[in-house]
């Protein structure tokens, strides 16, 4: 299966695809305010037009992947990163910069995010047919309990407030929920109005929710700051030696493999990981006192992680069927957008194209060297474009992505009231990234739901009866109580870490 | 902009809001009303096809919703655990001021299509920003009429063109 795979993931197509995801992964990563997420949403719609969905996934993928490190870009020649996977690598990036030394930084970064990816890619490849093995027998009874898992886990890790995520959650569901039931063919709270009565569909939403609201922040601020623009540190031309390579491998391994089973687990995410290997290296460096003041050590432990997790995010993605942060659940969303549902299932039925997904990863990170090498320098004169080139753009292309989702005007309607709802959500302090995950899993969710309730009678006990269902939503609690503590406890100390950092670096300026 | 003499003493307002409170109250009251509306939104079906009501997923949500709502209220109220945001207007105004100058461009896109909706609000909004440059006007009007030929010739998709052409 795996050499099927092989031969489907050579093709001219799809190695342009990879190309032009990096590419544009770098820039919306390296432009601080602008995530990941909302680099993938806007390369969704023109995925709507491709013929294999395998291409449409690793397109999305290799946006995942170039944004990783197109986040450290800005980290080191701005000091403000570009996404916030890329915090840690602030933390020595910029001080080296300031030395000047600007290439070597962002050479380590390239290198270790390569490593690092690679690393995890190879994991996911490893693992994946394994788990699926495991998790063959889930019925849909399973799969329902699973979405529970994956939207409680997601609403106890995002945001502050768990009631508010769950709220959240719920809305998701909810909004999902409107118009034209596919198993009933009841309509549901559509108030007579024909824009609802088809439902709201996933992309418009997505796009306001995340796309719009972010450019319209990152406008609001242009506009509040006058369109002033930091500084940016030069590049140079002296780049990483060959012992200077060698010496941070270490750093590199450590933080793959942390960050690797970090990013395994549903509710963690990358932004989290980072944190945890840059003080695991600094712990474990020989010289622990150079951290903070440009050590190359620390730059390739926190760019190694932020690029492992996007393979071992993967996983459970894959495997399960649930999302492990924002950017899987968009993930989730596209897979759904093209009639897959993820799980052990596409690994028996649909083998040739998980395996083609999982190799599109790993050739993404492949390609990822060269393709940094050459257009880092010109990513990284983006970030000082002026950002009323950028944001015209990115709004006109969400406009008619939405559009192009059903050719239907009403998607541009649904779109601008959740643009509307996603601000008042802003002012309310309530964390969007549930509802989206929330939205998305209801059409998988209910499908379960309805197969299971129809073959046990309508015996809604069943969800607790069948033992693996059971053992499931018991791990939900279990696992969002101990989550939630332990991102508590991780948070704090972040916070202690980036506050440590900011007067190390404080000091360095006066000095 | 477009705030009067008479609305520019309300508006010059700081706010605190209490977002707990706020929240709970907001959500609780939709998750109220659309239960309430549930028997006349949500019909049950003619006829029993042996599938489970379409109303208990939406209804259970917004059970949970209702019951979470009331959580944030006595967080709120009696274990006075609030988080408080400041709204300022100064601060928001620009950002209110975009969402409804987007509204504007899609009711615009309808009527006189994507390019000239383009045109139209992004002007608006690069004023706004304060760009003095020509050069940025005229760079948006290409990528607008660039954009409508993208999807129309790659991905064939046809953006509204108008009801007048």
């Amino acid at each position: 299966m795996i050499l099927e795979a092989l031969a489907q993931v050579f093709t001219l197509s799809n190695m342009l695809m990879i190309f032009i995801g990096l590419v544009v992964g770098m820039i919306i990563g390296c432009v601080p305010g602008l995530s990941v997420m909302l680099g993938i949403i806007l390369m969704l719609p023109i995925t709507y037009q491709m013929h294999d969905p395998a291409t449409a996934i690793i397109l999305l993928l290799a946006v995942y992947v170039g944004g990783m490190y197109g986040g450290s870009i800005s980290a080191i020649t701005l000091n403000t990163p570009g996404t916030n996977s890329a915090i840690a690598t602030t933390f020595d990036g910029y001080p080296l910069a300031k030395k000047g030394k600007v290439k070597k930084a962002l050479d380590t970064s390239l290198f270790a995010s390569v490593c690092g990816g690679l690393i995890s890619a190879i994991l996911l490849l490893v693992c994946a047919s394994f788990i699926t093995k495991l998790v063959a027998g889930f019925t849909s009874v399973e799969y329902f309990s699973m979405g529970i898992l994956g939207i409680s886990l997601i609403a106890g890790v995002s945001g502050n407030s768990l009631p508010k995520s769950i709220i959240s959650g719920m809305l998701g569901l909810l909004m999902a929920c409107i118009g034209m039931d596919a198993v009933t063919g009841v309509t549901r709270y559509s108030f007579g109005t024909s824009v609802l009565k088809y439902g709201i569909d996933l992309l418009p939403a997505m796009i306001a929710l995340i796309a719009l609201t972010q450019v319209v922040q990152k406008l609001r601020d242009f506009r509040l700051s006058g369109g002033k623009l930091d500084d940016a540190n030069k590049i140079d031309r002296e780049g990483i030696t060959r012992k200077e390579r060698r010496s941070i491998i270490p750093a590199i391994l450590r933080s793959s493999a942390v960050a690797s089973i970090l990013g395994a687990m549903p509710g963690v995410g990358g932004g989290v990981a980072q944190f945890l290997c840059y003080s695991e290296a600094r712990r474990t460096s020989k010289h622990p006192e150079e951290f903070g003041k440009g050590s190359l050590e620390g730059i390739a432990a926190a760019e190694s992680s932020n690029n492992a997790v996007v393979g071992s995010a993967m996983i459970p993605l894959l495997t399960l069927g649930i999302p492990g942060d924002g950017v899987t659940a968009l993930l989730l969303g596209a897979f759904v957008l093209h009639g897959i549902t993820p799980g052990p299932t596409m690994f028996t039925k649909q083998g040739v194209m998980a395996y083609t997904i999982i190799l599109g990863c790993l050739i993404a990170n492949i390609l990822l060297f060269p393709i940094g090498l050459a257009m880092t320098r010109g990513v990284a004169k983006i970030v000082e474009v002026r950002y009323t080139y950028l944001a015209p753009v990115i709004i006109m292309f969400c406009f008619a992505g939405s559009f192009a989702a059903t050719g239907n005007t009403k998607e541009l309607i649904l779109c601008a009231a959740c643009l509307i709802f996603s601000y008042i959500l802003t002012i309310l302090d309530i964390d969007n990234t549930p509802l989206m995950l929330g939205m998305i899993l209801e059409d998988i969710m209910e499908k379960n739901f309805v197969t299971a309730s129809m073959a046990y009678d309508r015996d809604y006990t069943i969800f607790f009866r069948r033992p693996i269902s059971l053992v499931i939503l018991i791990l939900t609690i279990l696992l969002l109580v101990s989550l939630m503590k332990m991102n508590k406890k991780i948070e704090a100390l972040n916070q202690k870490q980036i506050e440590e950092m900011k007067k190390e670096h404080e000091q360095q300026d006066v000095a | 902009m477009g705030s009067t003499h008479f609305l520019k003493g309300w508006f010059n307002m700081k706010f605190k809001i209490k977002t707990n409170l706020w929240s709970g109250i907001i959500m609780g009251a939709i998750s109220l009303l659309m239960l309430i509306l549930m028997p006349y939104q949500v019909r049950v079906p003619a006829y029993d096809s042996g599938a489970p009501s379409p109303r208990i997923i939406p209804g259970v949500c917004l059970v949970i919703m209702l019951v979470f709502s009331l959580v944030l209220i006595f967080q709120s109220l009696v274990l006075k655990k609030e988080k408080i945001v400041e709204f300022d207007w100064e601060k928001e105004k620009p950002a209110i001021l975009l969402i409804a100058l987007l509204c504007a461009y899609v009711a615009l896109m309808i009527t006189v299509g994507f390019i000239a909706a383009s045109a139209i609000i992004f002007i608006i909004i690069l004023a706004y920003c304060g760009e003095r440059k020509p050069f940025i006007y005229i760079f948006v009007i290409a990528v607008a009429i660039g954009i409508y030929f993208l999807f129309k010739m790659v991905f064939n998709v046809s953006l509204p063109s108008g009801m007048f052409f």
